[in-house]
């Protein structure tokens, strides 16, 4: 069938073809490119296992660290014996903290920020307090995990 | 040297002496302020400089987590003359991002970036960025506790931008943390794109300089003008002033050669009172500024806000200043500009002594 005239001049419909080829082309080349340069992340671990034995002989109001997947976290005997578990990583900037035995504080060194016994943020710029871990046993194996998070170990 | 044959030779293929008669017949204005022609010549050679040195360090240096700080050991250590140019680096850099923020200062105080010339302003200003992210990215090659607690911050910090913040912070790590991935991707971003990236701007910021002129500040625009042409008497100054830079970069280098500190480890927690190279401590200060929370929300996010507009703001500056781009005086653009260096110098000295 032949039209007497037509909406789309040949010019226009060659024009939207080629641009339309190279947004086409361009945009899967800037996705697959994307897609490549920004990785699969990996995310925070659930929880990790320890050695129990490792943790027993810790002395009052001191931690011991241990890796928390890319960072840090701390078990943590304060000073009343008590146990506490929590990510070593300010909530502020992602610096690790310090634990002062004499001040009986976490600090951070980055900004100077403060966070009590609790892991509660107490003074300079931390907007949150630190993130505190649930700490089970089973035989020899220390459990640190998120909070709400259900544990489950591999069958051995 | 004379070489009249070669010479010859040269010219039957290629017109020279019309290269020679245009370098001779470019003219550049001479006037009290014309000294800030020059930082823009310091700052190409310092580039060259980091060019050089960084190649030759670039055959020992190893990117790899287990091995980048003890390499670098070794280049400085046992290598021949691995120090001088390790150190080389370290203050040409300093020195580069110097005479980075004296060229970027006195073209606004200036306003040289006034109509036409604003695109030169657009490529120098991405220069410089590029620049500050050439110091994070080679600062954190060392992979020693102060490169890792500063890169923390300044990834976490690009984090704390809203709805791409997570996507930016992903891509610069390479992963959750700053992580073996993240010197790996530094390193590629330090050697490869980066370098690439700024060869192609700094072609077209020079290109774009040669095609507008020199810039003369508004307030001498009545008076009579005197010109130099640009060879051989800009040239020769130029040289010998690199020749300065280079005694200032030779002394610096033998004499102040730069720490390495204890090799990084995700589990410690960073050096008391630790502090980023010294072009980020207003940055540092100003987030010290903003607490915690703000009415309910993050104040890290409304920090990251706000310097992002201010500089923004910094970023459009000729586009904003109809004034000067009419060729009329622009007071209020003139005190912006004081208060922006003002603003910078004080808070860089309230970071550094504090």
């Amino acid at each position: 069938m032949k039209l007497d005239y037509s909406l789309v001049t040949r010019r226009t419909f060659l024009n939207t073809l080629f641009g339309g080829w190279l947004v086409a082309f361009f945009s899967g080349t800037v996705f697959a490119v994307m897609r490549f340069a920004f990785p699969t992340l990996g995310k925070e671990p659930d929880f990790v296992v320890l050695n129990r034995k490792d943790f027993l002989d810790l002395p009052n109001n001191s931690i011991k660290r241990f890796p928390w997947g890319g960072t840090v976290g701390f078990y943590f005997k304060k000073a009343d014996g008590s146990i506490l578990a929590l990510k070593g990583v300010c909530s502020h900037m992602e610096c690790n903290v310090d634990y002062k035995p004499a001040e009986k504080r976490f600090y951070c060194p980055c900004h100077q920020g403060w966070f009590d016994e609790n892991g509660t943020n107490v003074a300079g710029p931390p907007p949150k307090p630190l993130e505190i871990f649930v700490i089970s046993e089973e035989g020899e194996k220390l459990i640190i995990a998120k909070k709400g998070v259900k544990v489950e170990l591999p069958k051995a | 040297m004379n070489c009249p044959r070669l010479k010859d030779w040269l010219d039957e293929r290629y017109d020279l002496t019309g290269v020679v008669r245009l370098a001779k017949g470019k003219l550049i204005p001479e006037h009290r302020y014309d000294f800030l022609y020059y930082t823009g010549g310091i700052t190409l050679y310092l580039f060259i400089v980091q060019i050089l040195t960084g190649m030759l360090m670039a055959f020992y240096y190893v990117p790899h987590i287990d091995f980048a700080h003890k390499s670098i050991i070794e280049i400085v250590t046992k290598l021949n003359m691995g120090w001088f140019f390790r150190s080389c680096h370290h203050w040409g850099a300093q020195l580069a991002i110097v005479f980075l923020f004296i060229h970027l200062f006195g073209t606004l105080l200036m306003k040289s970036y006034r109509k036409p010339r604003e695109f030169v302003w657009v490529t120098g200003f991405i220069l410089l960025g590029i620049s500050i992210f050439f110091g994070l990215s080679g600062y954190l090659l060392l992979w020693d506790e102060r490169a890792f607690a500063a890169v923390r911050v300044a990834t976490g910090g690009a984090g704390a931008f809203p709805f791409i913040g997570w996507f930016i912070k992903g891509f610069l790590r390479g992963s959750m943390d700053v992580t073996g991935d993240t010197l790996i991707r530094f390193y590629a971003f330090h050697v490869a794109i980066l370098p690439i990236i700024t060869l192609g701007l700094i072609g077209l910021h020079v290109l774009l300089v040669q095609y507008h002129g020199m810039s003369v500040p508004l307030s001498l625009a009545g008076e009579k003008r005197r010109e130099v042409p640009f060879f051989p008497n800009m040239l020769y100054k130029d040289l010998s002033l690199w020749l300065v830079i280079t005694g200032i970069l030779a002394t610096l280098a033998v004499f102040l050669p730069p720490e390495i500190g204890v090799k990084a480890d995700p589990l410690a927690p960073p050096p008391e009172n630790v502090k980023p190279e010294w072009y980020f401590l207003f940055l540092m200060q100003t987030l010290k500024l903003f607490p915690g929370v703000i009415l309910g929300m993050n104040g890290e996010t409304i920090a990251i806000v706000v310097v992002t507009a201010l500089i923004l703001f910094f970023f459009l500056i000729p586009f904003l200043d109809k004034k000067s781009s009419r060729g009329e005086k622009s007071p209020l653009f003139t005190w912006i500009g004081v208060l922006y260096l003002v603003y910078f110098l004080a808070m860089t000295a309230v970071g550094f002594f504090s």
